[in-house]
């Protein structure tokens, strides 16, 4: 059983992001001086894959993150939790975004992983710049069947039994190979911690990496422009802190609680 | 030629609270009289659907029945609809869904059936001559991203706007019955039982009470649901709060869970991050309890309150009870 995962990597959202932009004159995000590392779902979607392997020894788990040499020190990071294969699928100098260009070359790095996978695991939203298009976009367009959002996924009589919450309901969707499961964080796939051994083994080993032969990908979006925003204002500008002593200020906001349940009230 | 501005409403599906918001973006893009949209109904619904795409300002309106669809229907069956809809009309069009979880995966999936292009979870659309240029937020809210596109076909998912919609007076309204067959190997998902002690659904509620990563351990969340209990409230939490397990998937808020649009949004021990921030609408009033004063959350509320939730929280739910 073949699962491929495929990672992303994010800016680290601790990180104060004070000056981001495109490189003058190209279309590349001028990410530099800015640490990487493994989003919520990245690190859920990889969780999953081990746990499938933790299940059925013949599941062979391959991690995949698209990128440039910047994203070396990520794959390490990835190698330490001991995929059966790690690579990384070079993307340097290709802008990202174009969803149909990125869902070609995300299969083509599907593809450098094995033939035909069972499964394919990727993030909810795969990077900082994707709000969840590219994995029901490239289960399309390879004909793979899709559920977004999983929180959980095993295997049972050779199908992919995966669980998710969609509004009011709980479902569970049981999918034939090949199939593309996105993932959601949960308590359940949060990610292991690794073996010390492993992470010095990983510092050490070579990285693989994989260069695609794309040829020229046609692209029909382009990026005028990324800039850094200030969070958008709310409300009427300063916050009311309260003050005196605690009760005085728990009696204050449960006044104010109860005039909002009176406001809301139906 | 100017492309059309289409909107496509999914009714009778569980998901979306707000399914005719996608009609309201595409008449304010589009400007008054242009705005089209697609009802996909069954038929018992179709009639007080119409009257309601034109009251959020859809001047040109498709009512699409068919009686094959479940109830509630099969997002497979969406898909099979619109695209059996739209496969075969070559004209310029920006398609716009509903915001949310099954909006957005109809929107990508749909882009790959009509060759056309997505371009994701817009915050804003202009038309530039045949060209689109679409702002959507990117690096988790930090960052804005213009994107420019003259493909003839776009996708996108779009929310309600601020402003109210200008009502469409004399709206053309066509009909069309369709009996797409919905492919027998499609899989259909089995819906699980619902536990007795299932969260009251945040994406509905007029009041939200939320617990972030200060919350510390599950106690603080039965606190928060007793709270929530008192004020007819669902209970949200961030995301390293769904991590920890203290609350369920359902229940995350933020750019990556729930879209919540309550009157007020009580914030309990969360940083006010820019990513949890993006699931509340911006009109929610926001309330927080946070012991650090310079919590990001206090420049986005109105009320603060600066001191442990554990010196709180007990006091709050004493002081409601009384009176
Ligand atoms: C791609 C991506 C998507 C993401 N999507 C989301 C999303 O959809 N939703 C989301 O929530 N997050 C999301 N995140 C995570 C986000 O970056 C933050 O990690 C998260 O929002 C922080 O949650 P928090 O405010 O609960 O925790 P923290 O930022 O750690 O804040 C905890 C707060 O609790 C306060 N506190 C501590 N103790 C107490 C006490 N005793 N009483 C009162 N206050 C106390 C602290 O002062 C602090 O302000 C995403 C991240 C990435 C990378």
């Amino acid at each position: 059983m073949q699962v491929v995962v495929l990672l992303a990597g994010v800016v680290d959202p601790k990180w104060r992001l004070d000056r981001l932009g495109l490189r003058p004159g190209t279309e590349l995000a001028d990410e530099s001086g800015l640490p990487r590392r493994l989003s919520p779902f990245d690190e859920a979607a990889l969780e999953t894959a081990l746990k499938l392997r933790d299940a059925d020894p013949a599941v062979r788990v391959t991690a995949v993150l698209p990128g440039d040499v910047g994203s070396d020190a990520l794959l390490r990071g990835v190698a330490a939790f001991r995929p059966d294969r790690a690579f990384r699928f070079d993307t340097s100098g290709l802008a990202p975004w174009d969803p149909r260009a990125a869902v070609r070359l995300l299969g083509l790095a599907v593809g450098a992983a094995c033939g035909c996978p069972d499964l394919v695991l990727m993030g909810r939203e795969f990077g900082d710049c994707d709000d969840g298009v590219l994995p029901a976009a490239l289960a399309e367009a390879q004909g793979w069947r899709f559920c977004g959002l999983a929180h959980a996924v095993a295997i049972a009589d050779g199908r992919f039994v995966a669980h998710r919450i969609r509004g009011p309901r709980e479902e569970l969707l049981r999918l034939p190979p090949p199939a593309l499961v996105s993932i959601t964080n949960d308590r359940g796939n949060r990610l292991r911690h690794p073996l010390m051994k492993n992470v010095m083994l990983a510092k050490r080993g070579p990285v693989e990496v994989v260069t695609p032969q794309a040829g020229a990908i046609p692209r029909a979006v382009v990026a005028r422009s990324l800039a850094v925003v200030p969070p958008p204002q709310r409300g009427a500008g300063a916050c009311r802190i309260l003050s005196g002593p605690v009760d005085a200020q728990v009696a204050e906001l449960a006044a104010y609680l109860r005039a909002r349940r009176q406001a809301a009230a139906p | 030629m100017m492309r059309r501005i289409v909107a496509v409403v999914l009714l009778g599906e569980p998901a979306l609270t707000d399914p005719f918001g996608a009609v309201a973006a595409a008449a304010e893009l589009a400007g008054s009289g242009r705005a089209e949209a697609i009802l996909l109904a069954r038929p018992e619904d179709a009639e007080a659907a119409a009257a309601q795409a034109a009251r959020e300002g859809a001047a040109e309106i498709t009512l699409v029945t068919d009686s094959g669809l479940s109830d509630p229907p099969q997002p497979e069956h969406w898909l099979e609809l619109l695209a059996g809809l739209l496969a075969e009309d070559a004209r310029g069009m920006l398609l716009l869904l509903p915001g949310g979880a099954v909006g957005e995966e109809l929107a990508a999936r749909l882009t790959m059936r009509l060759d056309a292009v997505p371009l994701g979870r817009c915050g804003r659309i202009v038309e530039d001559g045949a060209r689109l240029i679409a702002h959507r937020a990117a690096y988790g809210g930090r960052a804005e991203l213009v994107l420019e596109t003259g493909a003839p076909r776009c996708i996108a998912t779009m929310r309600r706007p601020a402003a109210p919609p200008k009502p469409a007076a004399d709206p053309v309204i066509r009909r069309a019955d369709l009996a797409i067959p919905f492919a027998a190997d499609a899989p259909r998902p089995e819906v699980l039982p619902a536990a007795a002690d299932r969260p009251k659904r945040v994406d509905a509620a007029r009041i939200v009470v939320s617990g972030g990563r200060g919350m510390g351990g599950p106690e603080g969340f039965a606190l928060l649901r007793e709270l929530a209990d008192m004020l007819g409230a669902a209970t949200g939490a961030s995301l390293p709060a769904v991590d920890a397990g203290w609350a369920s998937v359902s229940q995350q808020v933020g750019q990556s869970g729930a879209f919540v649009a309550p009157d007020l949004y009580l914030a309990v021990g969360m940083s006010g991050t820019p990513q949890h921030l993006a699931g509340i609408a911006p009109h929610s009033r926001i309330a927080a309890i946070n012991s650090d004063p310079e919590a990001d959350i206090f420049r986005v509320a109105e009320v603060g309150l600066l001191a442990p939730w554990q010196e709180v929280l007990p006091r709050l739910i004493a002081t409601l009870r009384d009176g």
